[in-house]
Order: C-alpha cells, then sequence, then structure tokens
C-alpha cells in the first residue's frame, strides 16, 4: 500500500506527499500517469458499474475490489481502516450534476480516514482543477487533458480554445506552444495549474484562488457554493490565517471563515458591560482603530458607549475584537453601493446580535444604506435607533453631535479579554487580575506580573501559556497517550480531541506523562481519524 | 367495436435485402404480438409493443387481423424474401399463438423467410411443422432462424443486457436447425452499456469469429438508447454513449464473413454517431456495404478524413472501465 501524509490543508483541499514505488514521492495534488503507479488499475476489464446504479446490480456483479486504489461506489460501505489511496471510478460524469456529485461524495469524505489520497480519474482540466482539489481530490491523470488534445482543443485555466487560433494568436509560449505541441501545452498547462495549487493551499491564499477559477462554469461555482455549506469542509477550515481575506465576490458571503465570524459574534462573543451602543463605519485601514476616522470617532464618544463596527460582508465587529482575524485581515470593494444579499446577511447579524443583548440606547453614526441596515435590524430587535450622523460620519458637526448625545452617559468599562476570549474559546473565564500590556501587535496578558497569554501579532488569537490554560479549565484539549513529546504531537499519539478544534486554534496537550501548549495543525476529526500527520505544532511541553 | 377489419401491423415495409450471396426484393414485417415472455432486456423497447391482458384467443384474432392488413395492402408477389419480427419470439407459443403460426406458413407459402425467435423458443417440432406448410422447394433454405445472441459472451450477455440466453444453447439450437435444413441468421448487439469503446470491440471480433461457423448470415446491431429502457436511464445520467461509427466500421473492416448492419437512430445522439459532420457519408457507406459486400467500400470508409477520427482513436485507447464514458 503506498501511504499518503498530508502536509497541508485548507477545508477539504489538502498538499500531501504520497509514496509511490521504488521509495519516491510525490507531492499531490498533481496529475500522474496512473495506472504507472497503480498496475492493478491496468488490469481492469469489463468492471464498470457506474455510481448510479443501485445495491442490487453491484450485488450480482463484482465491484473490483483487490484494486489498488480501493474503487467507492455510492452503495458500498468503504472499508475505514484501509488508509492508502482510494478512487471514485467514473464520477467525472457526476461533475455535471453537482447536488448528485456531492450527496455521493460528503458521506465517503467523512468515512475514509483524512489521510486517504483521493483520486478521480479523466476529469482534471486546467480550467476545473481547483474546484476538484476544493472538493477534496489529490490525484489525477491526463486523461482530460489528452482528450482535449485529440479534439484539437487548447486548454487554459480560463478554457478551452480552437488549437489552431490559440497558437496563431500566440496564446501562450511555453516550450509545447513553440513547436504547436498541443499535447505538451495542455498537460503542462494542467501541471502548472496544479503546482499554483499547491502554492496556494501552502500559502494561506487558495479559497481566492479558488473564487477566481470557478467563474468559468456555473456547474462549478454550484459545486463551492453547495461544499461551503457542508460541516465537513466548515471542520477543517482553519480559523486564522497571517494573509488578507480578500472579498472580492458575492460568493464570499458565504465563504466559511465569514459565516463563522458571524455565528460567532452572535452566539460566542459577549459585550462589555455597556447599556448605550454606537454603531460606526469600517475604515479600509485595520485595524480600525489605527485609522484617522476611527481615532476622530473615539475622541467623539470618549468610551461613554460600546462600539460596534458595521462592515461587509462580516456583519459587525465589535471594538474589542476588532484584532482577530478575519476582522483585522479582510479588504473589500468599496462603492457605497450594498446589495440586497450583503444587506439582508448583515441585517440579520446586527439584528440577532442586539436581541440577545438589547441596549437601553442604540446611536447610528453612520450614512448611507449602513444607517438604513442598523436602523432596520434594531426595529426587528424591538429598539429604536438615534442618528448622529446627517452629513458624514467625520464631519465636525457629526462628530459633535455624536460627542453631545453621549453627554451624561458613564464611561464603559471595556473588556478586551472578556471579547477575545469569548470569541476565541466559547466562554469567558474569571478574568479579574488579569492586565492587558503592550502596544498592538506586541500585546500581552499579565496576572501579577507573569505572562499568561501572548497575543499572535499575525491573527490576533490569544496564546495561552500553561497558566493561561490554568484560568481556561474547558475545552480546546487535545488528549494524548501515555508519552513525552518529542516535538510535535503526531495524529496516532491523539486519543480524543474536543470537537470544536480547528486548524489553528490554541491547544491545551494532556497526557499521563506530559502536557503541553501548541497550535492545532489540523482539525479535531482529522487528529482523532488520521494515522499520520502533524496534530499539533507544540510550543512548549512540560513533564509531569 | 370492430372486429373484423384489419389492423395495420407495427410496421411494414419493402426493398432490397442480402440473403448470403444474393440481393433480394424483400418484404420486412413487424407483428404487434402477445409480447416478448423474457421482457428483461436493459436496451429493449420493443418488448413494450404487445397486447396488454388479451387472452390467446384474442391476441390470435388481433394478429390474423394484421396477416390480412398484408394480405390486402402490400404486394407480396414480387418479393421472395419475408422477414417477419414479432418484437419478441415467433416460436413461442404464448406470444404467437399456433393458429397465426400456421396462417402466416400458408399465407407465404413459396417464399423464402427470415423469422425472428429467441433460442429459448426454438421448439423443432413447431419449426418443422411450420416449414412443412410454408416450402414448396423453391428455396434451398426456406427458412433463417433470426437468433439474438447479441455476443457470444455469457458474461456479457448477463451483465450488459441481461438477455438469459447461453452460448452453449445457441450452439445446439443452431446445429439442430442445420441439421434439419434450415439456416441461422445470429443477431449480434455492438457496444451494450457497461463495455468501453474498445471493449465492445474486442467483443464484436470475438463474437463473430465464434459464430461464423453456427451462421449463414450475421446482423450487427449497433446498441441504440431507446425509450424507457435502462440504457436510456443510464443514457440520461451521462453513462452510456451508444457506438462510434468508425467502430463500426472497424469491426465491418476486420470481420472474415460478411455483416449486414442498418444503425438504427445512425448519427443521433441515442444512437451510434461520430461527431455529426461525418456521420451522413458513412453512414450511407455503411448500409451500402451491408447490400453490397463491397470491400472496397469499407476501404474507403476508413480512409474518410474528419477531426472525431482522432478523438475516436484516443477513446479505443484510453477509455477505461473506471474512466467510461469519456466522450457524449
Amino acid at each position: 500500500m503506498k501511504r499518503f501524509s498530508v502536509i497541508a490543508r485548507d477545508g477539504l483541499a489538502r498538499v500531501g506527499r504520497l509514496e509511490t514505488i521504488n521509495g519516491q514521492e510525490l507531492y499531490l495534488p498533481d496529475a500522474c500517469d496512473t495506472e504507472n503507479i497503480f498496475p492493478s488499475l491496468a488490469l481492469q476489464k469489463r468492471t464498470n458499474i457506474p455510481p448510479v446504479e443501485d445495491a442490487s446490480f453491484i450485488a450480482r456483479f463484482p465491484w473490483p475490489s483487490d484494486c489498488e486504489p480501493e474503487m467507492l461506489h455510492p452503495c458500498l460501505s468503504p472499508d475505514a481502516s484501509l488508509a492508502g489511496t482510494v478512487m471514485t471510478p467514473n464520477w467525472h460524469i457526476l461533475l455535471q450534476n453537482p447536488r448528485r456529485f456531492l450527496q455521493y461524495l460528503i458521506p465517503r469524505k467523512t468515512q475514509v480516514p483524512p489521510d486517504t489520497a483521493w483520486y478521480l480519474p479523466a476529469a482534471a482540466l486546467p480550467s476545473n482543477a481547483a474546484i476538484l482539489v476544493c472538493a477534496g481530490y489529490d490525484l489525477f491523470d491526463c486523461t482530460g487533458v489528452d482528450l482535449m488534445s485529440a479534439r484539437g482543443l487548447f486548454c487554459l485555466p480560463e478554457g478551452q480554445y480552437p488549437a489552431k487560433e490559440a497558437f496563431s494568436r500566440e496564446l501562450c509560449s511555453c516550450p509545447g506552444c513553440t513547436k504547436e505541441d498541443l499535447l505538451t501545452h495542455n498537460r503542462d498547462a494542467l501541471r502548472k495549474e496544479l503546482a499554483l495549487i499547491r502554492y496556494r493551499i501552502m500559502d494561506g491564499t487558495f479559497p481566492e484562488m479558488l473564487e477566481m477559477r470557478c467563474r468559468t462554469d456555473p456547474t462549478l461555482v454550484s459545486i463551492i457554493r453547495l461544499l461551503a455549506a457542508e460541516p465537513c469542509t466548515e471542520k477543517a477550515t482553519p480559523v486564522n490565517r497571517t494573509k488578507p481575506l480578500l472579498a472580492t465576490s458575492t460568493d464570499t458571503l458565504r465563504r466559511i471563515e465569514i459565516v463563522r465570524w458571524r455565528d460567532r459574534v452572535i452566539h460566542r462573543y459577549k459585550p462589555p458591560a455597556a447599556d448605550v451602543a454606537v454603531f460606526l463605519p469600517c475604515s479600509a485601514k485595520k485595524p480600525y482603530s489605527l485609522s484617522n476616522s476611527h481615532q476622530k470617532f473615539s475622541s467623539a464618544i470618549r468610551q461613554r458607549a460600546h462600539e460596534l463596527i458595521v462592515t461587509s460582508p462580516l456583519g459587525l465587529v465589535p471594538r474589542e475584537i476588532e484584532i482577530l482575524y478575519p476582522a483585522a485581515h479582510y479588504d473589500v470593494p468599496v462603492t457605497g453601493y450594498w446589495d440586497h444579499e450583503e444587506r439582508h446577511l448583515i441585517q440579520d447579524t446586527i439584528s440577532q446580535y442586539l436581541t440577545l443583548h438589547p441596549y437601553r440606547r442604540v446611536i447610528s453614526h453612520l450614512g448611507g444604506d449602513a444607517h438604513t441596515i442598523v436602523t432596520d435590524a434594531a426595529e426587528a430587535a424591538g429598539l429604536t435607533v438615534e442618528s448622529t450622523c446627517s452629513r458624514h460620519p467625520t464631519d465636525p458637526a457629526d462628530l459633535a453631535c455624536l460627542h453631545e448625545t453621549l453627554s451624561g452617559e458613564r464611561k464603559v468599562k471595556m473588556a478586551f479579554l472578556k471579547g477575545m476570549l469569548s470569541y476565541q474559546f466559547g466562554y469567558v473565564p474569571d478574568t479579574s487580575g488579569l492586565v492587558l500590556k503592550g502596544r498592538y501587535k506586541k500585546q500581552v496578558v499579565l496576572e501579577n506580573r507573569r505572562q499568561i497569554f501572548s497575543i499572535d501579532p499575525y491573527t490576533g488569537f490569544l496564546r495561552p501559556t500553561f497558566d493561561g490554560w490554568r484560568i481556561l479549565p474547558t475545552g480546546y484539549r487535545v488528549y494524548i497517550d501515555n508519552f513525552l513529546p518529542q516535538g510535535d504531537i503526531l495524529a496516532p499519539g491523539v486519543i480524543e480531541a474536543d470537537p470544536a478544534i480547528r486548524p489553528g486554534d490554541e491547544v491545551f496537550v494532556v497526557g499521563d506523562t506530559a502536557m503541553a501548549t501548541g497550535r492545532a495543525v489540523m482539525g479535531a476529526d482529522e487528529m482523532v481519524r488520521s494515522g499520520r500527520g502533524i496534530a499539533v505544532k507544540v510550543r512548549k511541553v512540560k513533564k509531569l | 367495436m370492430d372486429t373484423t377489419g384489419e389492423i395495420r401491423p407495427l410496421a411494414c415495409w419493402q426493398g432490397m435485402d442480402r440473403v448470403i450471396d444474393e440481393v433480394l426484393p424483400s418484404t420486412t414485417i413487424i407483428l404487434t404480438s402477445g409480447g416478448c415472455s423474457w421482457n428483461r432486456c436493459l436496451m429493449c423497447q420493443y418488448r413494450h409493443e404487445r397486447y396488454t391482458g388479451a387472452d390467446k384467443e384474442n391476441i390470435s384474432q388481433l394478429m390474423l387481423r394484421q396477416l390480412s392488413y398484408i394480405e390486402k395492402n402490400l404486394d407480396c408477389q414480387k418479393t421472395p424474401l419475408i422477414k417477419l419480427y414479432t418484437s419478441g419470439s415467433f416460436f413461442d407459443p404464448a406470444e404467437v399463438p399456433q393458429d397465426v403460426c400456421d396462417a402466416v406458413a400458408s399465407q407465404f407459402h413459396g417464399k423464402c423467410m427470415v423469422i425472428e425467435s429467441r433460442i429459448d423458443y426454438t421448439d423443432i417440432d413447431r419449426i418443422t411443422r411450420f416449414v412443412e406448410i410454408l416450402d414448396d422447394g423453391t428455396h434451398a433454405i426456406p427458412l433463417f432462424l433470426a437468433l439474438g445472441l447479441e455476443t457470444s459472451s455469457d458474461e456479457i450477455r448477463e451483465k450488459c443486457i441481461d438477455k438469459g440466453v447461453t452460448f452453449d444453447a445457441y450452439q445446439k439450437t443452431a446445429d439442430l436447425l442445420h441439421d434439419h435444413g434450415l439456416g441461422v441468421k445470429s443477431y449480434l448487439l455492438h457496444k451494450p452499456p457497461y463495455l468501453t469503446e474498445k471493449e465492445a470491440y474486442d467483443d464484436m471480433i470475438q463474437s463473430i469469429s465464434d459464430i461464423a461457423p453456427f451462421s449463414e448470415m450475421i446482423s450487427m446491431n449497433p446498441c441504440s438508447v431507446q425509450r424507457n429502457t435502462h440504457v436510456e436511464k443510464l443514457w440520461k445520467a451521462g453513462y452510456y454513449r451508444p457506438p462510434y461509427l468508425w467502430s463500426i466500421i472497424e469491426v465491418l473492416h476486420a470481420a472474415k464473413p460478411h455483416l449486414l448492419c442498418d444503425p438504427l437512430a445512425g448519427g443521433r445522439a441515442r444512437g451510434p454517431h461520430n461527431c455529426g459532420t461525418c456521420d451522413p457519408v458513412l453512414l450511407d457507406g455503411i448500409r451500402d456495404y451491408a447490400l453490397t459486400a463491397d470491400r472496397e467500400l469499407l476501404l474507403s470508409l476508413r480512409q474518410v478524413q474528419c477531426t472525431c477520427h482522432e478523438e475516436w482513436e484516443y477513446v479505443m485507447e484510453h477509455e477505461k472501465p473506471y474512466n467510461m464514458p469519456l466522450t457524449s
């Protein structure tokens, strides 16, 4: 059996290493001569059974069972103990029917061990490779592009063109194209695209690439939208990245990190004890408080209200968690126009938030559509909005009005830690005696001058020390076997993990002989079900 | 209700047909009958053509009225050859009552007939009784039984067709018919579902060489997508593609014996087709060859230039049981 180890993941997309014959390793995703890697494939004769056939058909005719890769059929349970490579024979046809494709794929994805390479034959083209990788496929062949070559079609990530046109118009200057060798160009175009996909996954910018690539075909858009709604995709999607999140299309509204943010702001985040809320516009500069406009807002408010920033596509960013991913990382095109879909989602987020946290006064220091959104959201929550902006939020008269409106209100005790801890860990531990110190990007949390958290300068996430985990009594635990970790925690050593853990989360590793602090590389599900790979990148180990 | 008038058969037409080495004027008749008793083949829509719920007497009466339609409307004097199909088995007593059998034999007394019947409905007493009425000594072989073997591979026939007969039974039947001085016209089915383009080609080549010793004539039917069939379900889901015309020409060329072939729905998505551009000329050629057996014609068909030829070559080489179909 040829073993597969995942090195990096982003949702169901992974980069991994596949051992092949004579000890060589292949970096996936890639397109290979699969019959060469898996000789038993070439022995298949008259064994076709389409995935649309039912169980009674399979009962009558033999399903190829002694083949590597193991072949999956929607009517058969995969052998969950097997890791290595699996394939979905003849599923390339299903790509034309995204719902059925997902209906077959998702149950298998949750049954087969995560450290299994997935092979989809005859499907990959430069124009769909990113979407196939996003669906959790790792291994491809050149059949799709070679067929295009046989048809005289020239392949690019943007689509297929008649080869004669492509050559005469010099659309490409690769070694194949200089000799008008279509087969070479098409294979290179696929391999190049897959190399770029590997890079973008490692780089943490694969979702942005995906959004660019799926535009060539409506069925591909359907696949990524359906995938984004699957819980198994969410479980494998990182909670933070060091790269910007580019919200350049309507699909970003459904991107997992965005949906997760809105969900956590409503259900996890705990605001400070304040009964006056001021809704503010966002700024291009992140975190917002570093911008000129927000410095003006803050000096008008003077901490006499809880500051809430209204923004697309996140919806709502409470001031205390503005440095957390993706609030300090997103960038969105600004036109002043809010489309119906984003209005609806943002309004819904704000009204749910206000229903759970009913303020005595709700002030909107917003103009245009944003003001309407907040007014409607507050109304849905049974609250009335006071407006302090009639010209422009940074207009001195409007700022004066904001200042004036808050006169007589008491100073709010800001609760940065409460906000950040509740967002990141899902509950509010006892934070009495804790002090947040230092400037942005160099912040630490101290208790009796002892550091208990540092703040990751790239993601804004809190990194607990052993003392930090002491004040976080539950959650985000990874239970390991009785051993002293030498370096990172590998998946086979993990016995149990809090199901809330996602890649990128800070975790506390607990064992009989040792404990450790570190950052999850895998989600909980992958840690528990995987037989290979780094589960937790360890920061510190303590022998017990 | 009129219970005496003529009834138009399901289909009937007159034309030319090749019988062994002769081209003869022919009448082809498709009668509605009690229907195929097997009624299971994955690609067959003919099995739905039947008098449902009619008792034996009724069926017999309805079929005799179709025969009188032919008597009145077709001039069979000029066609020495009569081909008769019932969308099932002519010699299945449940499907075609004995009196209808007798009536057919006497109506076409002195003709050469080709009659289709499943291998499991070839009761030799019934057939000899038929021949006794039919034959007046004009033809060396007065009757050819058209036997649908479809392929000589029992494995393919069971999985891809669900025909319920065996190659062994076919051989025995063919021997018995020959012993009685009768002829065998064997039907093959080119590219049932679940086979790659190449596997289907190989199956035809193997089958032709297997059945040639048992057949005076071989007719190869390229599979087509008929309504209300399992194959149609697969086709709609993208999991069946009828054969390329290139493959058919290749089989005709590679086969030692001459093959009859009339591709149903040729050139259409539901039938054997190429890219659409070269289809008409190739279809004409295939039908001409069936009649003329002109090997030169086949050679020239193979030389036809079309952009889809390279695609077909690729599919022949690279379509596998795990990545099919590669094209639509």
